[in-house]
């Protein structure tokens, strides 16, 4: 089995170590004899070509930068909505959740999205920061990370990535964090994001290879007791008794 | 009569300090601050000569600590805030202690390192004359938000400072952009040739500041520092006025500055930017330059600069390092020690830390594994996050420990010839306590 991720502007969008997500991704796929491929997509290429990839990853940048992926992205919004609608993977953090949504409305002004999802977000008074926590349906275990955006996000029906347990989420009373659509993860959490949840990971890896594959059934377990115990470790300290907060 | 009783308050608290056993660098000033808030108001007043600043990322503690040592030892009177309290609190602390019992402070020159993110608050009372920018990283980003909204402040206050010469890395694009505010001036420092390999690694300011357009580099040092220039609106590295050459990075450091030979004892590349900045600092300030390595002579390290303490026979060297490159070259440091070694790593994440840690994602941690390494010991409040990093990077990781001391036993008790333990902020002083226990080897 093999599964393609790319990279969607490294060079732009890797603002909070979001190369830690594309080598979770890349090595829970290895260590269990899948091959994995990770290519990128810069400002440098001219092509955009995603009709054999599995797995896309759209990081964060400043405002200035996501700005600029923006100008770029929105060429290929068709392509990248019909992966959406057709079952890609798609896993988005920061500013490239933002830049799913229809705009993304700052002081002075308003940055187009790519209207993947009927979402939008405004720019808020206060930067909401620090660390997060949340309970989520998709998985057993609490999803933990950091959260550090100036942006607000509305994300009117859709299931969000998680109740927030402890943290801000989608804006200042939101109570939710991010968005769980189709195969589409979007979420303002880094950290990165993957390393400490192996479980959103290997959901993510899960929900790739079964499109991809009609007879896959299930990953094979990994030894994960590290990832466990950073993972406990911030639902315990900020949660406190096991995240029954 | 508000300002004596600040700083008879605030000389009692360092007294009290002292006697609890802790090292007040900032908590006397706050508290002075709050009785008398325009304390230090009177320092351009006081001091006769110049007020000279340094703000940047790295190399700020370092390169104000050498600019004032060279100062006394030509004999001023400096003002410094020498342990690196770089807020108003800590310039407030300073001032409190300099002071006699009747609120006097007398000084030729002062030394001030400033926190970029303070520059505004201090400049409301304190003017440089001279203001050095070292560089400008990644660095608390959940303080500061991004690096952008650092620049803006620190233009903010490079207007608010007046007639003020700035001294700035003309390697850095993130810093150059200073030196073209109106009405500003600058004279810059670099290093005009290339020393490391080129290596792809996390680049801070790839986009032209003034246009947005990627910048292109003839070569670079490390970072963003480099000879850089934008294809698309013609910024480029200035030619520097302190122009370093003919670099050579085995112990003692070898350079020139414009032609004069320069030899230091110091480890990593980066002391040369903050050697080169003392340089020039001293020239724009009208100190001769003469005899330029025996002013720094009288220089100590502050604490975790590279500094070596000796444990059952073996070298034990702490590095302090608070972002992804500083990181870095700490770990380039390491690597350029061809000796068997083995590493410590402490993470912590307080507020002084910054507390998001996934800066640890940006670091070149996978280059630690060379062949010389013996043993990596990961410690610290955030002991998981940067063991997981080493997990997926492929390194194995010998020894989990909530102990610091553990792991130092440990790494001494084996056959390599080095220990190299890189520590960030709040890992620094607990750190160097264990390490002067067991150097006294008072177990």
């Amino acid at each position: 089995m093999n599964i393609k991720i790319m990279h969607l502007y490294p060079d732009l969008l890797n603002l909070y170590g979001d190369r830690g997500n594309i080598e979770c991704l890349r090595k829970r796929l290895i260590w269990r004899g899948i091959d994995a491929e990770v290519v990128t997509h810069t400002c440098d290429d001219t092509s955009f070509d995603i009709s054999d990839v599995d797995i896309i990853f759209l990081g964060g940048g400043s405002d200035r930068e996501q700005k600029i992926v923006c100008t770029r992205l929105l060429e290929h919004k068709k392509e990248l909505k019909d992966f959406v609608e057709n079952g890609g993977s798609l896993v988005a953090v920061c500013g490239g959740y933002q830049l799913l949504g229809k705009y993304y409305k700052l002081e002075d002004q308003t940055i187009p999205g790519l209207e993947i999802l009927d979402i939008y977000t405004e720019q808020g008074k206060k930067r909401l920061i620090g660390n997060i926590v949340l309970k989520s349906d998709i998985i057993d275990e609490e999803i933990v990370g950091f959260e550090n955006h100036g942006g607000r996000t509305y994300t009117g029906n859709y299931k969000p990535l998680g109740k927030t347990l402890y943290g801000h989420g989608n804006h200042d009373d939101a109570g939710a964090e991010g968005v769980v659509y189709k195969n589409v993860i979007a979420t303002y959490l880094h950290g990165p994001l993957l390393p400490k949840n192996p479980q959103l990971c290997d959901h993510i890896l899960k929900n790739a290879l079964k499109k991809k594959y009609k007879d896959f059934t299930e990953l094979d377990p990994l030894d994960d007791e590290l990832e466990h115990m950073a993972n406990r470790y911030i639902v315990e300290r900020f949660c406190g008794n096991g995240g029954k907060a | 009569m508000r300002k004596l009783i600040a700083i008879w308050a605030g000389k009692l608290l360092t007294v009290a300090g002292k006697l609890v056993g802790k090292k007040s660098s900032a908590s006397p000033g706050a508290f002075a601050l709050k009785i008398c808030p325009d304390l230090v108001s009177d320092i351009n007043k006081i001091v006769k000569k110049k007020v000279i600043v340094t703000c940047g990322t790295n190399g700020k503690t370092t390169t104000n600590n050498l600019v004032c040592s060279a100062l006394e030892a030509k004999g001023y009177k400096v003002l410094c805030n020498r342990l690196g309290a770089n807020m108003l609190s800590g310039i407030a602390t300073t001032y409190i202690q300099s002071a006699d019992i009747f609120g006097r402070v007398r000084a030729d020159y002062a030394c001030l390192e400033i926190d970029e993110a303070y520059t505004p608050i201090v400049f409301k009372q304190v003017k440089p004359d001279i203001m050095i920018i070292t560089n400008l990283f990644r660095d608390q980003l959940d303080r500061y938000g991004e690096i952008d909204i650092t620049v803006n402040i620190i233009k903010k206050a490079i207007a608010q400072a007046g007639d003020v010469k700035l001294v700035l890395n003309a390697d850095d694009p993130l810093c150059v952009q200073f030196g073209r505010e109106p009405g500003v001036k600058a004279v810059y420092y670099g290093i005009s040739e290339q020393v490391l390999p080129q290596v792809d690694d996390t680049k801070e300011g790839r986009f032209c500041p003034i246009c947005g357009a990627e910048q292109r580099f003839n070569f670079y040092h490390y970072s963003q520092l480099g000879d850089f220039y934008c294809p698309e609106c013609g910024y480029k590295r200035p030619d520097p006025e302190y122009d370093i050459r003919n670099v050579s990075l085995k112990t003692p450091i070898r350079f020139t500055i414009n032609g004069h030979q320069m030899e230091v004892n110091y480890k990593g590349f980066y002391n040369i930017y903050n050697l080169a900045a003392v340089y020039a600092a001293l020239d724009v300030a009208s100190e001769s330059t003469d005899d330029f390595a025996k002013l720094l002579e009288g220089y100590k390290p502050q604490i975790g600069r590279m500094q070596e303490f000796n444990i059952n026979g073996k070298p034990v060297i702490l590095s302090l390092s608070k972002n992804p490159a500083g990181f870095n070259q700490a770990i380039s440091t390491v690597n350029t020690d061809d000796r068997k070694k083995d590493v410590i790593i402490a993470i912590n994440d307080l507020a002084n830390d910054g507390r998001d840690v996934s800066w640890l994602w940006d670091v070149d941690f996978h280059k630690i594994k060379d062949e010389n390494l013996n043993s990596l010991a990961t410690t610290g409040i955030r002991v998981y996050d940067i063991s997981l990093r080493f997990k997926y990077a492929d390194i194995k990781v010998d020894l989990m420990t909530d102990s610091m001391k553990e792991a130092v036993l440990r790494a001494v008790n084996t056959n390599s010839e080095a220990v190299y333990v890189l520590v960030n902020y709040t890992a620094l002083y607990p750190t160097e306590s264990v390490l002067k226990e067991l150097e006294r080897g008072s177990v």
